[in-house]
């Protein structure tokens, strides 16, 4: 069972990475992170549930809250840059260096 | 038996909502599909006794932040001419898991071969609220305050940064 869980969340964390790398739009790389994030919690629940030691559940609920506080911050940049842009394509978002 | 069954149900509609949600031309769809992926994750941990953080990935993944994202999406309004134009999205698609797979292969490869299985004996209360509690007061209490400070710091930045600046 546990190399079944360990499988299967590789094989989610592949498909976070091609959805992270080859996708422009913004809100589906944010949501290919939180899919990274949940492959890793998924091969950490597995283990802990193995071994029969709950440290590795408080790690994914560490890793939970982690990703609450990251959803935040990237709904505020959205409203941010579709404010000044309005798009959400990734590759329009150069202007950290400009005075607008 | 029956867990093998469910497992296999479970990762299959989580594999494949998760192909959807990375090949999605318009974000809502992708949002849609992604909560399917979080709910049967919630039933995969369900599967092996983790009961709380079951609960937890119900109510603040499938309900708290993906329900964010879905508000944004309609706040946002957005239309076509908003969405980046991927002419060449399937192409990109193909040759990053081309590139991928190895990788991936490799590790699901190390992963048979390799003797992990260790299965221990799982007490009667694991899982629960009252033993997840005890280990994340006792053992971790550090990286608990310290992720109360993140969590602060997030949402006074998240406010800082999308007010509007006149």
């Amino acid at each position: 069972m546990l190399k079944a869980y360990m499988v299967l969340s590789i094989i989610l964390f592949s498909i976070g990475v091609v959805g992270l790398v080859s996708r422009r739009n913004i809100i589906v790389m944010y949501m290919s992170v939180e899919l990274l994030l949940n492959a890793v919690n998924l091969s950490l629940i597995a283990i802990s549930a193995d071994l029969a030691d709950s440290s590795a559940q408080v790690i994914s609920l560490v890793i939970i809250a982690i990703a609450a506080s990251e959803a935040a911050l990237f709904m505020s940049l959205f409203v941010v840059l579709f404010r000044n842009r309005a798009s959400l394509d990734a590759n329009l978002f150069d202007m950290l260096g400009s005075k607008k | 038996m029956e867990n093998e069954i469910i497992f296999t149900i479970l990762a299959l509609v989580a594999i494949v909502s998760s192909i959807v949600m990375i090949s999605a031309h318009r974000p809502i769809d992708s949002a849609l599909s992604f909560i399917v992926t979080l709910v049967s994750i919630a039933a995969l941990f369900a599967l092996v006794n983790a009961t709380f953080l079951f609960v937890v990935q119900i109510i603040i993944y499938a309900g708290a932040i993906l329900s964010l994202i879905l508000f944004i999406i309609m706040f946002l309004n957005i239309k076509d001419a908003n969405l980046p134009d991927e002419k060449h999205k399937n192409k990109w698609l193909m040759g990053t898991s081309l590139i991928v797979a190895p990788f991936s292969y490799i590790l699901i490869d190390l992963i048979m071969r390799s003797d992990i299985a260790v299965n221990g004996i799982a007490a009667e209360n694991f899982g629960t609220i009252k033993d997840v509690g005890l280990t994340l007061f006792s053992k971790w209490i550090l990286p608990f305050e310290l992720v109360s400070i993140l969590l602060l710091v997030a949402l006074v930045g998240s406010v800082t940064l999308s007010k509007k600046e006149d």
